[in-house]
């Protein structure tokens, strides 16, 4: 497991007022540092909605285009970090529920997004999609792993080393029909967020 | 940090055993499409949000333009939006219509096209490639008005 990957933990105090201060003020130095910070969690928040790396591509220049635009309304440096992630979260959601229907069309932009959300988000570490991308609970999460049986040990080592897997092949790799992927995940899944709660209750 | 683990999504989930695997590496024209962004802020920039237009009733198709409207305090911009062989084409109006010497760019990540206002307000760009733009209003008197990013993809 690499967790030089995992930038994102509270150790990597990068967003910090004077970093924000510094990126208003047209300081390309602090702005490379939110990017250094937070593309990478980024990245795979936006991967795990099973876009191809163009789309996904996409998907986090958009975050960091409307972080541009919205940057005066949220100085609170607390609050970029789930920012960014509601933000990627949906660009990406929108693009998955582009596959099913390719054509020319505009996404429905940002109406009333880029105002609510850093309201929204004034809830610090309220976001759980930014609390689970921190190096601490990713270790976590695979320990949980690690302790579970199969098939689910397996389908999520190779959901995660085999990123552009599709279901086809990941259920092949399994030993099951494609149409028991999705309910198997799904099951998975469940079973995962179960432990952690447990251990949450019982530390 | 406090932790919800009981209200995690699938994808965060997801995401996190990805990133914590280290096997799926940003790439890296993502990190430097995210750093060449900061390059594009426009400070003291009014930005026009993007309105709801209405959809034509029993339209289905992509055959026809789309339509976006957006709106700042001072200005209104909306976009016919076409596409043709994987490019896309805009035509715009601004209304009520500008001073002279009003100039509009339409930007994307990549590229920059400037074009001078009809008297009417109107401009138009042709292909352009799919992804994310934005249209900026340079005039003369005032700070710049800007849409919020948009993506169109052929």
């Amino acid at each position: 497991m690499n967790t030089q990957s995992v930038l994102c933990g509270s150790e990597v105090p990068v967003s910090d007022q004077p970093t924000i201060e510094a990126v208003l003020a047209g300081d390309q130095a602090a702005w490379d540092a939110l990017v250094t910070r937070f593309t990478g969690p980024l990245w795979s928040a936006v991967r795990a909605y099973d876009l191809s790396p163009a789309d996904a591509a996409d998907a986090v220049q958009g975050t960091w285009l409307r972080l541009l635009e919205s940057l005066h309304t949220i100085r609170d440096p607390d609050r970029i970090g789930p920012w960014l992630f509601t933000t990627a979260k949906r660009e990406a959601s929108l693009l998955r529920r582009r596959h099913r229907g390719e054509r020319l069309v505009a996404d429905p932009v940002d109406t009333g997004h880029a105002r609510s959300t850093p309201a929204d988000a004034g809830h610090v570490h309220a976001d759980p999609a930014l609390a689970v991308l921190t190096a601490d609970e990713s270790r976590r999460l695979w320990q949980a792993v690690d302790e579970m049986h199969e098939p689910c040990r397996s389908l999520f080592r190779l959901m995660a080393t085999a990123p552009d897997a599709g279901v086809h092949q990941l259920a092949g790799r399994l030993g099951m029909p494609s149409g028991s992927y999705g309910p198997t995940r799904g099951r998975c899944l469940n079973r995962l967020r179960t432990m952690l709660t447990t251990r949450e209750a019982t530390p | 940090m406090t932790r919800h683990p009981t209200t995690i999504d699938d994808e965060s989930l997801i995401a996190a055993l990805r990133l914590a695997s280290g096997s799926d590496p940003v790439p890296a024209q993502v990190t430097a499409a995210a750093r060449a962004v900061f390059g594009l802020r426009l400070p003291g920039a009014t930005t026009a949000r993007s309105v709801v237009t209405p959809v034509p009733q029993g339209v289905r198709s992509a055959e026809g333009p789309r339509l976006l409207k957006f709106v700042a305090a001072e200005l209104t911009v909306e976009l016919e939006v076409t596409s043709l062989d994987g490019l896309v084409d805009l035509a715009g109006q601004i209304s009520p219509c500008p001073e002279a010497g009003t100039l509009v760019e339409i930007r994307t990540p990549h590229l920059t096209e400037s074009r001078a206002l009809s008297p009417t307000g109107r401009f138009a760009v042709t292909g352009l490639p799919p992804g994310w733009f934005s249209v900026v209003c340079h005039r003369p008197e005032d700070l710049p008005v800007v849409t919020s990013w948009t993506r169109i993809r052929p």
